[in-house]
């Protein structure tokens, strides 16, 4: 799934290799290091032909002719007989060749470690940004989305660092050093063996960009293909229902073969990529081969030479497409670093203005003039909002949906943050108190509450590693899920989500009250976090409250007037602003809002006598 | 239920099964051609590949060699050295283009015929298998299994048959050449093997492992996302933090130890393949020495042969190391291609009414649309007994509400009436004669079904009212939309009919999509109507439009409603009252409220609430 944000003007490129290398800390020595050993593999790749040179040369045709070889080695292969020369040359390569395989291990190891702790720390730090990104954040953003990034974003980065450059450098070493070796035998077939071998650079760096399109075709295609299969899957009553069957096979068939036939297409343009490109880099070995016999015929070269070169072609002209493919999509890997930095850059809830007031809190909640307006809005959500609210009191919110009665409960425990007026806790403005603080006081429990894919026992107890089996079974109790809990098959340790049982709204909600209850907060806020309980559970679970949280406070935000009922105080919020407040005897007795719901309560019972709407 | 959904990691096993690859390699029957043309290409590239070396061979002894010795130029040799060359090359193109022309043919192909067989059974399996089974898992057979299978059978095939082509030929040439000097070379080889498969095995192994620590990585990015208010009003960053770092850094571990393994793996090859040379230099440089007519090029010849046996070695350990892995997706790919239907029409009804794709028409009967359940019993696969005994007759053009709690049995009548699933004892008749003796099509044909979340495909308003009836003009379906009072929000579109609904209907609102599907539902005109109500709520227009639709949807009607609104209740003709697949209270809605039993308790409780919700609009 490639995102819409692909269009980032290419002047970003350069930005994109700076934030690269900022990304790599203080590990991108170990990049200089990989480097290195790189170097002492490729040298020692381009040494070995003059070995076969030496050898077809200096030992099996004429000891007086010069072995290109560097002197040293070259003195060290001297000896006595033929036989024990072969023998020398022959423990000389497979030496090389241990040098080689250490400085490749080396090499692989270094790169390895450096690419994988990067991609570590990078991994751990978007994980943090995303937890410590704002509400509003998280509401604007889609998860897929997010997910694509984090994963296969960090992906490519990590494989562009410790993949693509280091192979970039390798294919750069082995081609200058062969070059470079090549020169100092020959210069003229030198410049013959690099003639063809940029053309095929530049085919296969066209290539490899063209085809990224035929990709994205492709990709669709599957896109259309599997997005009917799922819909297919999950619509099967449906389908089924109408009798479609023959419908829906005929449209599979449509796309599978559109999907198939653009595939296909894919394999014809590398046929023909492939088949050209051999026959070009064949071209190539051709030339220097014609000129290389020319050139030993007439004595300018030796025959090891001629062998040598042939195998130092070989090192130029194979790289050159895998090269032309790196150069090909390197703007990839910018793009996934683009998209990264999107996360990175946003500002999280915390910064270096965050306060570290860690007051004790005892229940006392006031809000003074308190008005909100999300960034994205003109109009204040939350208007002059004005209340007061005494330790260990219940208060219910009535309003209907969009009032604002969760907006304001957001306010408290500062998932979102006032703009005017001021809201204290114990006399204390929230914004002065440390928000991991304020959130351990404040229990906020959730309309539609989140559980983590662990057993119900850890989802219950996860505020506190170290609970006790008795504990978690009590708080289970007061919030009424106890019973629920014990008749699943495996109890207290049945799996809890995407790969285990999915409990219903209402377990949900309970389990949430329940791991809230686990320590003692002061202060406690239902946001319609019964909504998907019978009225008969909410009773319970709220007359075990009363028992056992006597002095805490309460808010509950509710859509039934039974439990607005009972609390101490009412608040009927609608459009952001504060209509009525009192106990329920107060309010009934005005005219107003809570009076009306209240009396269309209580003509249910009548109206279902007259069996009337 | 749970025990019955099909995991991810549950096929494991090791052993090279061939019952299972027989039946893979049945889906290639039909290519048969292109497997021998690949296959045949691969021999010809194989033989050229062998044959390369010789031409320089053939340019340093007959060329290079006498020129030195006798003091020459004499290039006369050189055209043909060019003609040999360049018929190399131009076989060499032509066997690649061919090769890669082939391959990829029969992997496309391949995926395709597993695909379709695999969609197409899909449609015969009845509803059973969907409710166990998740689309995740049907998605991943469709998709990389299928690949991930034609890949290796086309290009893995392909490659293999290549290298043993390959090796075989080098034998072959090096005994004609040298036998001593051959077998010496040789030697290396079977090390050469045991070290590709030791290290392909484990390269293997680690990246498995790997994947699944990316898995849970993934996972955990989606729980600290989703779950990311949650983490913030309990304060568990610090927590999770420590899970998810737990994770990535035994990510970071195994990765390493990944590329460790990996960063032996060519070194160690290329220490085998040097050795062979190293050999090759020390047994042919003597006989060179020893002038017995071992040339120079021969040598030369001998070390390129050494190193053209990485490739085919290295292949045949990889495509072995992955044809462990792929038989997981081989047995995945089976497991759902052979699943048994158990649902399925009678030969002799097939015989008469014509199979699910295509069916014959002109022998359904016309239906009057009265239903009957005899001494109906049903269980799910997995569970409780859910109906027992159940009996319920149903006159042609009656309403039917059908009201209590979750897992009373409301689901499960319709889901046998629709025959998603048949009776375990008893019979359902429609109009007086069992419906298995008629084709499913034919039931369905004349079935409506209107689902309280309602499944729109994406495309456009106008097709997915279309569904109803493919046969549709676009003015009966305008007028169907405009029966179910759908035109007017239609309109208010920019593109009209021509909206996009996006995917599973995503770009419309809820009541706009039970709109639309009402629209689909009476443009299919049937006789027998399921209404599965929904339970969200829409805002007040809407409701009140839908309200209308429903009415006008039961005209005329059979209909079972597993029912939420207050008014489709009232209006409906009996109200069954159902708890634990019995019926325990029936009669209209002034019966039931005057008898003050459970339905007056459920309603009471149900729906005070819904009345408060209209209250506060």
């Amino acid at each position: 799934m490639e995102t819409k944000d692909n269009n980032q003007p290419k002047k970003h490129i350069f930005k994109m290799l700076i934030t690269m290398f900022k990304w790599m800390g203080h590990y991108w020595p170990l990049l200089i290091l990989s480097f290195g050993f790189l170097y002492f593999v490729s040298y020692a790749r381009t040494l070995l032909p003059l070995f076969g040179q030496h050898i077809i040369d200096v030992i099996l045709t004429n000891p007086s002719e010069a072995s290109k070889l560097p002197t040293f080695l070259a003195n060290l292969l001297v000896s006595d007989t033929k036989m024990k020369e072969l023998l020398l040359a022959a423990g000389m390569i497979v030496a090389l060749a241990v040098f080689r395989a250490l400085f490749i291990f080396l090499r692989r190891w270094s790169s390895g470690y450096f690419g994988e702790t990067i991609a570590y720390k990078l991994r751990n730090r978007l994980y943090r940004k995303l937890q410590d990104a704002n509400y509003y954040f998280h509401t604007h953003s889609e998860t897929g989305d997010l997910i694509q990034r984090v994963t296969s974003d960090v992906e490519s980065y990590k494989r562009f660092i410790s993949d693509r450059i280091i192979e970039v450098f390798r294919l750069i070493l082995l081609v200058g050093l062969s070059i470079w070796q090549m020169s100092k035998l020959n210069t003229d077939l030198t410049f013959i063996s690099i003639m063809i071998a940029p053309v095929i650079l530049a085919i296969a760096a066209y290539y490899f960009r063209k085809v990224e399109r035929m990709f994205t075709v492709i990709e669709n295609n599957e896109a259309k293909m599997t997005t009917h299969v799922q819909e297919n899957v999950s619509a099967a009553r449906v389908v089924k229902a109408f009798a479609n069957e023959p419908h829906e096979v005929n449209k599979f068939k449509n796309l599978n073969r559109e999907f198939t036939d653009s595939d296909y297409d894919l394999a014809k343009k590398m046929s023909v990529f492939w088949s050209v490109t051999d026959f070009i880099s064949f071209m190539q070995f051709c030339l220097i081969a014609v000129f290389g016999i020319i050139y030993a015929s007439r004595g300018i070269i030796t025959i090891g030479v001629y062998t040598a070169f042939l195998a130092y072609a070989g090192n130029i002209i194979w790289p050159m497409r895998q090269l032309g493919r790196l150069v090909g999509d390197f703007s990839k890997s910018t793009v996934a670093v683009y998209r990264l930095t999107k996360i990175i850059e946003n500002d999280g809830e915390y910064n270096d203005m965050e306060p570290n007031e860690t007051p004790e809190i005892f229940g006392h909640v006031k809000f003074d003039h308190v008005s909100f307006k999300f960034n994205d809005s003109i109009d204040d959500q939350i208007i002059d909002v004005n209340f007061e609210v005494k330790k260990g009191s219940t208060v219910a919110i009535v309003g209907r949906t969009g009032s604002g009665k969760s907006t304001l409960m957001n306010l408290m425990v500062r998932l979102l943050d006032y703009q005017k007026g001021e809201i204290t806790i114990d006399g204390v403005p929230i914004q002065n108190i440390e928000k991991h603080y304020l959130r351990e006081q404040v229990g906020y429990i959730l309309q539609e509450p989140f559980l983590f894919s662990k057993t119900v026992e850890e989802n219950i107890g996860i505020a506190d590693k170290n609970v006790k089996n008795d504990r978690v079974e009590s708080v289970a109790k007061i919030a009424a899920v106890h019973e629920d809990i014990i008749n699943f098959e495996k109890g207290y340790q049945t799996l809890v989500g995407e790969r285990g049982v999915t409990l219903s709204g209402g377990q949900k909600q309970r389990v949430a009250i329940a791991r809230m209850l686990l320590k003692p907060k002061p202060i406690l806020i239902f946001d319609d976090s019964l909504s998907a309980v019978d009225t008969e559970t909410d009773i319970q679970i709220r007359k075990a409250l009363d028992k056992e949280w006597k002095s805490s406070t309460v808010f509950i935000v509710t859509h039934r007037i039974t439990t607005a009922k009972e609390a101490d105080m009412i608040i009927v919020l609608e459009d952001g602003m504060v209509k009525e407040t009192g106990t329920h005897e107060e309010l009934i007795k005005r005219d107003g809002m809570y009076k009306n719901i209240w009396e269309i309560q209580s003509r249910i019972d009548f109206q279902l006598e007259e069996g009337g709407e | 239920m749970n025990d019955y959904l099909h995991d991810e990691e549950e096929f494991t096993s090791r052993k090279i099964d061939w019952g299972l690859w027989k039946k893979i390699f049945s889906f290639m029957r039909p290519l048969r051609k292109y497997v021998i043309l690949a296959i045949s290409c691969m021999a010809v590239l194989a033989l050229t590949d062998v044959i390369y070396p010789y031409i320089s061979r053939f340019a340093i002894d007959d060329i290079i060699t006498p020129n030195i010795e006798n003091g020459t130029a004499d290039l006369s040799k050189l055209t043909v050295f060019i003609g040999l060359y360049v018929i190399f090359m131009i076989v060499q193109a032509t066997m690649v283009f061919l090769f890669i022309r082939f391959a990829g043919k029969i992997q496309t192909e391949l995926a395709y015929n597993i695909r379709e067989s695999a969609f197409n059974h899909l449609q015969e399996l009845p509803f059973s298998y969907y409710d166990r089974t998740r689309v995740g898992w049907i998605m991943a057979r469709m998709t990389s299994d299928s690949r991930n299978l034609s890949e290796l059978l086309s290009w893995g095939l392909i490659d293999i048959t290549w290298g043993l082509f390959l090796m075989a030929i080098l034998v072959i040439f090096m005994f004609a050449i040298n036998p001593i000097l051959a077998l010496v070379t040789l030697a290396v080889v079977p090390f050469m093997t045991l070290v590709s498969i030791y290290f392909r095995k484990h390269i293997l192994k680690a990246y498995r492992s790997i994947r699944k620590v990316n898995s849970k990585i993934t996972g955990a990015y989606n729980e600290g996302i989703t779950g990311a208010l949650t983490t913030k009003t309990l304060v568990l960053e610090e927590s999770n933090f420590q899970d998810f770092d737990d994770l990535t850094s035994n990510m970071k571990n195994q990765s390493i130890r990944a590329a460790m393994i990996q960063g032996l793996y060519f070194p160690s090859m290329l220490f085998l393949i040097t050795i062979g040379i190293a050999l090759v230099y020390i047994v042919g440089g003597n006989y060179v020495l020893a002038n017995i007519g071992f040339s120079v090029g021969t040598l030369y010849l001998f070390t390129n042969y050494v190193w053209q046996f990485f490739e085919p070695v290295n292949n045949v350990a990889m495509i072995y190391a992955n044809f462990q892995q792929a038989q997981a997706s081989a047995e995945r790919i089976v497991s759902l291609i052979e699943v048994e239907a158990d649902i399925t029409d009678r030969p002799d009804v097939i015989e008469k009414y014509g199979t699910l794709f295509d069916y014959k028409l002109e022998n359904f009967e016309d239906i009057k649309g009265a239903v009957e359940f005899e001494n109906v019993s049903f269980k799910y696969q997995v569970g409780e007994q859910v109906l027992t005994d159940f009996n319920l007759k149903v006159e042609a053009g009656q309403s039917i509400a059908l009201v209590g709690h979750t897992g009373a049995g409301k689901t499960t009548i319709v889901n046998l009436i629709c025959r998603f699933y048949e009776p375990t004892q008893g019979r359902i008749l429609v109009d007086g004669s069992d419906y298995k003796n008629r084709s499913m099509s034919w039931l369905h044909s004349n079935l409506g079904y209107v689902l309280q979340d309602p499944h729109l495909f994406s495309g456009s308003v106008m097709e997915n009212i279309r569904y109803g009836k493919l046969s549709a003009t676009d003015e009966e379906v305008i007028a169907a939309a405009k029966a179910v009072e759908a035109h007017e929000f239609i309109m208010k579109f920019e593109k009209g009919y021509d909206t996009e609904c996006g995917e599973g209907g995503s770009r419309l609102s809820v009541g706009q999509k039970q709109l639309v599907s009402f629209a689909r539902a009476i443009l299919a005109d049937p006789k027998i109507l399921i209404l599965d109500e929904a339970t969200s709520s829409v805002d007040t227009e809407t409701e009140k439009a839908i309200q209308v639709a429903i009415n006008k949807l039961l005209e005329g009607r059979t209909s079972f409603i597993v029912a939420h609104r207050l008014s489709t209740i009232v209006h409906s003709d009996r109200i069954l009252v159902l708890e634990n697949g019995k019926v325990i209270e029936e009669g209209t809605h002034k019966q039931l409220i005057q008898k003050k039993g459970s339905y007056y308790k459920l309603y009471t409780n149900q729906y005070s609430e819904e009345m408060l919700e209209l209250s506060l609009r």
